[in-house]
C-alpha cells in the first residue's frame, strides 16, 4: 500500500505525526479503560449496615454477576436483533443518497448535503422532545397514524427508536461515504463511459467498490454504535411506557453505575466491550477474506 | 430511460428524504415561534419568535449567551485541532509502514469500544487529581480526541494522495512534515471538512463530559445549560418553552460552520496535479 | 512501545491509588472536623444545588456575612447526574461543603460514607423541634443526638380534584379509597378517568404505601430488612392492580406534554400528589383554571388521619468539609430563617420542612387557580399526619428502577403490581448484597 522504501527513513516524521494523538489518546482512553478494568476486579467489603467501605480483590466475582444477569442478556439479543435490521437499511439508504448526490443528477447539492446533515446535529434531549412529540397518539401532526398505530408500545418501541437512530445517522454516513466518493479520480469514469457504461452500471461496478473501505468503516462504526445504545432509548424512557432502565447493555451500565456500584458497572462495560470487539472484528475479518478491501 | 426522467426520480428520491429529515426540524422552529412553546401541529400559531428569542437570552440575566460563548469556545478549538491531530495520525497510519502501525490502529479501535459511560469516574478521577476539575480544561482536554477521525482520515489519505505523489515530493526535497501540510492536505480537504464537521458536532453535543466535569453554570456548554433547564422544568414550567427556542437557536452555528465550509468539498481535486 | 505500556501501567495504579487513599484517608480531616468548631477568619464555603433561582437565596446570606461567603454550584437534578457527580466527587476528595439531597437517597449517601454527622453541632441538634417531627427521622435516620442533614422541604400528599366536574355529575368528594374506587366507575361512566397510574414514578406509589402503614425497609443495625410485599403495600398494590384491570385510570406517561393535555381536556379528574403538585397542575392545564380543589388523602379506614408524602429534600453537609460549623450555621439559615423561607418558596415554590413554613404570608392565601382555597392548609395539616418511621433503602435508585420496569409492565398489561414489587425486593437483595450490605434474606 505504501511505498516499500518509506520505511524506518521516515521515522522521525511518523512520530511528529502520531503522537500528539496518541498522547492525549492514551491519557484519557487508555488509562481510565484501564482503570476501570482493575476495578471490575474489586468487590466492596463493609461492616455493619452503614459501616464504611473497603475495596478488596475479589477476582472474577463482579464477572460471574454479569453472566447470572438475565435482563441483561436480553438486552444484548435486544440490540442484536435492532442492528441486524437497522444497520443495512439506514447504511442502504445512506449509500444510495451519496451516489445519487455524486451522479450529476441532482441539482442543488448543497441544499440536500445540508437538510439530510443537520439531524445529526440535534442533540440528544431535543431529539427526545421531538420525536415524543411525533409519536404522540393525542399531539402530533400525524394522529390519523399515531391514534391507531401503538408506536411507543412494548411492541414497537424498538422500531420507533431504531427510526430516531436512522433519522439521526443517515446524513452522517451519507456524508462520509459522499466524500469517498469524491476522491476517486473522474479519469476512470471517462474510461467506462467510452466504453458505453450507463448511470447504473458505473455505479454498481466502480463507484461501490471503490468507497467499499468506507463502507466496511461505516458498518464498523454502526455496528459498535448500535451495542452502546444509550441516548434515544434513556430520553424515551420519559415518554414511553414500555422502556425499562435495562433496556439497552448500556443503559445497565449507566443504571448500575448511579446506584452506585462501579464495580460491576465496570464489569457489564468491559463484558459489552469484547462483545462489540467479537463483532466488529468479525466483521472486519469477513469483509477482508472476501477481498472486499 | 432518459436523462430527463432519471433526473425527475432522483429528484423525486431527494425530495421524500427532505421532507422525512425537515419536518422534524421544522416542528422545532414552528414550536419555537409559539408562545410557550407549546407546540402541536405544524403550521404557526400566535407568531411571536421575537418574544421567544427575547426570553431565552435574558433569562436569568443572560446565562444562554454565556453557555453559547462557553460552547464555541470549547467546540471550535477542539474540533479544528482535534481534526488536525487525527487527520496526522490517519495519514501516517495510511502512508507509511512503521513498526506497531496495525498494532496502534487496533488500539484505537480498541478504545472507542468501552461505553463511554463507564470512563466518567475515571476521567474525573484523573482531573481531580491535577486539580482541574470544573474547569475549561477538563471539558476541552478530553475533547481534542477523536479516535472515530483517525479512521476516516486513514481510509481518506490512502485514496486520495497518491504515493506517486509524495514521492515527487521527496525527489523535490520537501520533508515529509512540509509535504503533509502543502500536498496532502489540500487533496484531503473534503475528508478534512468532513472529519471536522463530525468533531464539531460531536463537542457540541457532548453533554456527558461537561456533567460530570463542570458544577459552575458559568462553564456550562449550551447543552449541558439546556439539559439543566430541562431538568427544572417541573419546578418552573416556563423552561419548556425556553428549551426549545434555545435548542433551535443552539442549531445556528452548526448552520454557520456547515456553510462557511460548503465551498471545500471538491470533487476531483486529486487527479490533475498529476499530469 | 514497552515504555509507553510501563507508563501506562503507572498512571492507572496511581489512580487505583488516589482513589482507595481518599476512602480511607477521609478519617484525617473527619477528625480535624469532628469537633465542630468555629473557624478563626473569613470562609468560603461551596454548595450545590438544584433548586432553580437558588443563588438569589444564597445573595441574602452572602450580603448578610461576609465572613462567611457560600459559593453556588448547580446542574441538572439528583437522579439526573448530580447524584452521581457526588458519589464521583466523594471518591475524588473535591466534594463541595453543602449539597442536596432528597430524603429517599440519604441512605446510600450515608452508605457511602459520604455525610457527616452534624450532632456534634450544638445548633443542628437544638433546631430539632423546629422541624416537622417525620422530616428529622428521615435525616437523622431515627437515631438519637445523631444528624446528618438539615430538613429542607416536603411534600405532604393530597387529593387535588375537579370540584365542578365532580359537582355536576353528582359524585361526592371521596374520603376513604372505597369511595374513590366507587367514584371511579361513576366517573369512567361520565367519559373520563378519575386518574392517572403513573407508571413512572415509584415514589408515588411509595407515598401511598408510607400512608398506609408499609415499612419498606427496616435497619436494626446490623441487618437491613427488605420488605416490598409487606401486607400494607400488597393492599395497596390489589388496590391499584384493581383499577387498572378495570380500566378505571388512564396509564400515560407522567410529567409529559400527553399527560398535561389530559388533564387540560377533562380527560382526568383528580391527582393524589404532594403540595408541590399544585403547580404541575397549574401550569399544565391552564385551562381548567378555577376549577380544581384539594381535600385530604383518601382514608384506608374512615376517620383515619394519615398522608404519606412524595419527594422533599434536605441540605446535607459532605464529609471532608473543613468547615463544618459554618457550614451547618448555613443550612440552618437557609431552612429555618423567615426570609430564605419566603425566597425558596418564591424561587421554586418549595413547601418548607419547618414548622414556621406553614405560616409563611404566601402559603396562607387563598390560591385563584384552586377557586381561591387555601390549599395549604390542607397540606400543613397533611405534613403534621405523615407517619414518622418511613425508611428508605440505600440503594433506591435500584430499587426505583426495578419497581419502575415492572409497574411498567403491569400497565401495559403483561404484569402486576404485585409482582413488579416481588421482583423489585428480589433484585434489591441482591443489590445489596453485591455491595456486601449486610441484608437478611
Amino acid at each position: 500500500m505504501s511505498g516499500s522504501r518509506s520505511g524506518s527513513r521516515h521515522l522521525g516524521a511518523v512520530g511528529f505525526f502520531i503522537t500528539p494523538f496518541v498522547a492525549l489518546f492514551a491519557l484519557f482512553y487508555l488509562v481510565p479503560i484501564g482503570y476501570a478494568v482493575v476495578q471490575s476486579l474489586y468487590q466492596v467489603k463493609r461492616t455493619g449496615t452503614f459501616g464504611p467501605a473497603h475495596d478488596v480483590f475479589g477476582g472474577l466475582v463482579q464477572y460471574r454477576r454479569v453472566f447470572s444477569d438475565s435482563p441483561f442478556w436480553h438486552s444484548v439479543e435486544r440490540v442484536l436483533l435492532f442492528g441486524i435490521v437497522q444497520v443495512p437499511v439506514m447504511l442502504g439508504v445512506a449509500l444510495i443518497l451519496a451516489l445519487l448526490l455524486d451522479s450529476g443528477l441532482v441539482r442543488g447539492k448543497r441544499f440536500f448535503r445540508l437538510a439530510f446533515f443537520l439531524p445529526y446535529a440535534v442533540p440528544g434531549v431535543v431529539a427526545a422532545i421531538m420525536w415524543g412529540y411525533l409519536y404522540s397518539p393525542n399531539l402530533s401532526p400525524f394522529t390519523a397514524l399515531t391514534a391507531h398505530v401503538h408506536l411507543l408500545g412494548a411492541d414497537l418501541v424498538l422500531w420507533s427508536i431504531a427510526n430516531v437512530v436512522t433519522w439521526v445517522y443517515v446524513g452522517y454516513n451519507m456524508l462520509i461515504i459522499y466524500a469517498a466518493l469524491l476522491a476517486i479520480p473522474t479519469e476512470i469514469y471517462e474510461a467506462a463511459r467510452i466504453d458505453g457504461a450507463g448511470y447504473f452500471r458505473i455505479a454498481w461496478s466502480i463507484k461501490i467498490p471503490m468507497v467499499m473501505p468506507a463502507i466496511v468503516l461505516t458498518t464498523v462504526f454502526s455496528i459498535i454504535g448500535t451495542l452502546q445504545l444509550l441516548a434515544e432509548p434513556q430520553v424515551f424512557r420519559s415518554f414511553s411506557t414500555a422502556v425499562s432502565s435495562t433496556y439497552t447493555p448500556n443503559l445497565t451500565v449507566y443504571a448500575t453505575s448511579s446506584v452506585p456500584n462501579f464495580h460491576l458497572a465496570a464489569a457489564f462495560s468491559v463484558v459489552l466491550a469484547l462483545a462489540t470487539f467479537v463483532l466488529s472484528f468479525s466483521f472486519l475479518k469477513f469483509t477482508q477474506r472476501r477481498g472486499v478491501q | 430511460m432518459s436523462v430527463l426522467s432519471r433526473r425527475a426520480a432522483a429528484m423525486l428520491v431527494m425530495a421524500v428524504c427532505t421532507v422525512y429529515f425537515l419536518t422534524p426540524l421544522w416542528w422545532l422552529f414552528v414550536g419555537s415561534t409559539k408562545p410557550g412553546g407549546r407546540g402541536v401541529g405544524l403550521w404557526f400559531d400566535h407568531f411571536q419568535l421575537g418574544t421567544n428569542l427575547h426570553a431565552v437570552l435574558t433569562y436569568q440575566d443572560g446565562i444562554f449567551l454565556r453557555w453559547l460563548v462557553n460552547s464555541i469556545g470549547y467546540t471550535v478549538g477542539a474540533a479544528a485541532i482535534g481534526t488536525l491531530l487525527a487527520a496526522m495520525c490517519g495519514y501516517a497510519l495510511a502512508k507509511y509502514r512503521f513498526p506497531g502501525r496495525e498494532t496502534l490502529f487496533n488500539i484505537v479501535l480498541g478504545g472507542v469500544l468501552v461505553p463511554a459511560t463507564a470512563l466518567a469516574l475515571p476521567l474525573f478521577l484523573l482531573f481531580s487529581k491535577a486539580h482541574a476539575a470544573n474547569t475549561y480544561w477538563a471539558v476541552f482536554l478530553p475533547s481534542l480526541v477523536n479516535p472515530f477521525g483517525v479512521y476516516l482520515a486513514r481510509i481518506y489519505a490512502a485514496s486520495s494522495v497518491p504515493d506517486e505523489l509524495l514521492e515527487a515530493a521527496r525527489i523535490d526535497g520537501s520533508g515529509e512534515v512540509r509535504s503533509f501540510f502543502t500536498v496532502s492536505v489540500r487533496l484531503m480537504a473534503p475528508a478534512l471538512v468532513t472529519i471536522f464537521l463530525f468533531h464539531f458536532v460531536a463537542v457540541w453535543n457532548n453533554f456527558l463530559l461537561p456533567l460530570i466535569m463542570l458544577g459552575n453554570q458559568k462553564l456550562f456548554p449550551v447543552t449541558l445549560g439546556l439539559y439543566t433547564w430541562n431538568s427544572q422544568v417541573d419546578q418552573r414550567p416556563e423552561l419548556r418553552g425556553l428549551v426549545l427556542v434555545g435548542a433551535c437557536l443552539s442549531l445556528a452555528p452548526m448552520l454557520i460552520a456547515f456553510l462557511s465550509l460548503q465551498r471545500f468539498w471538491r470533487s476531483g481535486l486529486g487527479a490533475g496535479s498529476l499530469k | 512501545m514497552r515504555r509507553t505500556l510501563a507508563i501506562l501501567l503507572l498512571s492507572t495504579l496511581s489512580i487505583t491509588a488516589c482513589s482507595s487513599n481518599s476512602s480511607s484517608g477521609d478519617s484525617s480531616t473527619g477528625a480535624a472536623a469532628a469537633g465542630c468548631a468555629p473557624a478563626n477568619g473569613p470562609v468560603t464555603l461551596s454548595f450545590t444545588s438544584w433548586v432553580p433561582d437558588i443563588q438569589k437565596v444564597v445573595d441574602i446570606w452572602n450580603q448578610a456575612n461576609p465572613n462567611i461567603q457560600v459559593k453556588v454550584q448547580t446542574g441538572p437534578n439528583g437522579n439526573g447526574g448530580t447524584y452521581q457527580n457526588f458519589f464521583n466527587q466523594l471518591k475524588a476528595g473535591n466534594a463541595p461543603d453543602l449539597g442536596q439531597i432528597e430524603y429517599d437517597a440519604l441512605p446510600s449517601f450515608r452508605v457511602q460514607d459520604g455525610l457527616m454527622d452534624l450532632g456534634t453541632c450544638s445548633d443542628v441538634t437544638a433546631a430539632k423541634d423546629k422541624f416537622v417531627d417525620w422530616t428529622w427521622s428521615q435525616v437523622s435516620f431515627g437515631e438519637q443526638g445523631h444528624v446528618y442533614a438539615v430538613p429542607q422541604d416536603a411534600g405532604p400528599m393530597a387529593l387535588f380534584y375537579r370540584k365542578d366536574l365532580f359537582e355536576k355529575n353528582n359524585i361526592k368528594v371521596p374520603t376513604t379509597w372505597q369511595e374513590y374506587a366507587d367514584a371511579a366507575v361513576k366517573v369512567k361512566a361520565a367519559g373520563g378517568y378519575i386518574t392517572n397510574f403513573s407508571t413512572g414514578d415509584p415514589n408515588q406509589f411509595a407515598g401511598f404505601a408510607w400512608q398506609a402503614g408499609a415499612h419498606w425497609f427496616t435497619n436494626d443495625g446490623t441487618n437491613w430488612t427488605v420488605s416490598l410485599t409487606d401486607p400494607a403495600t400488597s393492599k395497596v398494590a390489589a388496590y391499584w392492580q384493581d383499577l387498572i384491570d378495570k380500566k378505571l385510570v388512564s396509564a400515560v406517561p407522567p410529567w409529559t406534554d400527553e399527560w398535561n393535555n389530559a388533564y387540560n381536556t377533562d380527560k382526568d379528574w383528580t391527582w393524589v400528589s404532594a403540595v408541590w403538585g399544585a403547580n404541575t397542575i397549574s401550569s399544565g392545564a391552564p385551562k381548567t383554571s378555577g376549577k380544581w380543589a384539594v381535600a385530604p388523602m383518601p382514608q384506608w379506614t374512615a376517620g383515619d388521619q394519615a398522608a404519606g408524602d412524595w419527594g422533599g429534600s434536605s441540605t446535607a453537609v459532605f464529609k471532608g468539609s473543613k468547615h463544618p460549623y459554618e457550614a451547618a450555621k448555613f443550612a440552618l439559615w437557609l431552612n429555618t430563617s423567615t426570609e430564605a423561607l419566603t425566597a425558596l418558596n418564591k424561587a421554586a415554590s418549595l413547601y418548607p420542612a419547618a414548622k414556621a413554613g406553614a405560616t409563611l404570608p404566601a402559603l396562607t392565601e387563598g390560591v385563584p387557580f384552586y377557586g381561591n382555597q387555601k390549599i395549604y392548609d390542607v397540606f400543613s395539616a397533611a405534613s403534621a399526619q405523615v407517619k414518622p418511621d418511613f425508611t428508605w433503602g440505600p440503594t433506591m435508585t435500584q430499587t426505583y428502577a426495578d419497581a419502575g420496569d415492572g409497574f411498567k409492565a403491569a400497565a401495559s398489561g403483561t404484569g402486576t403490581l404485585l409482582k413488579a414489587l416481588t421482583d423489585a425486593q428480589a433484585s434489591t437483595i441482591q443489590t445489596l448484597k453485591s455491595q456486601s450490605i449486610p441484608v437478611k434474606g
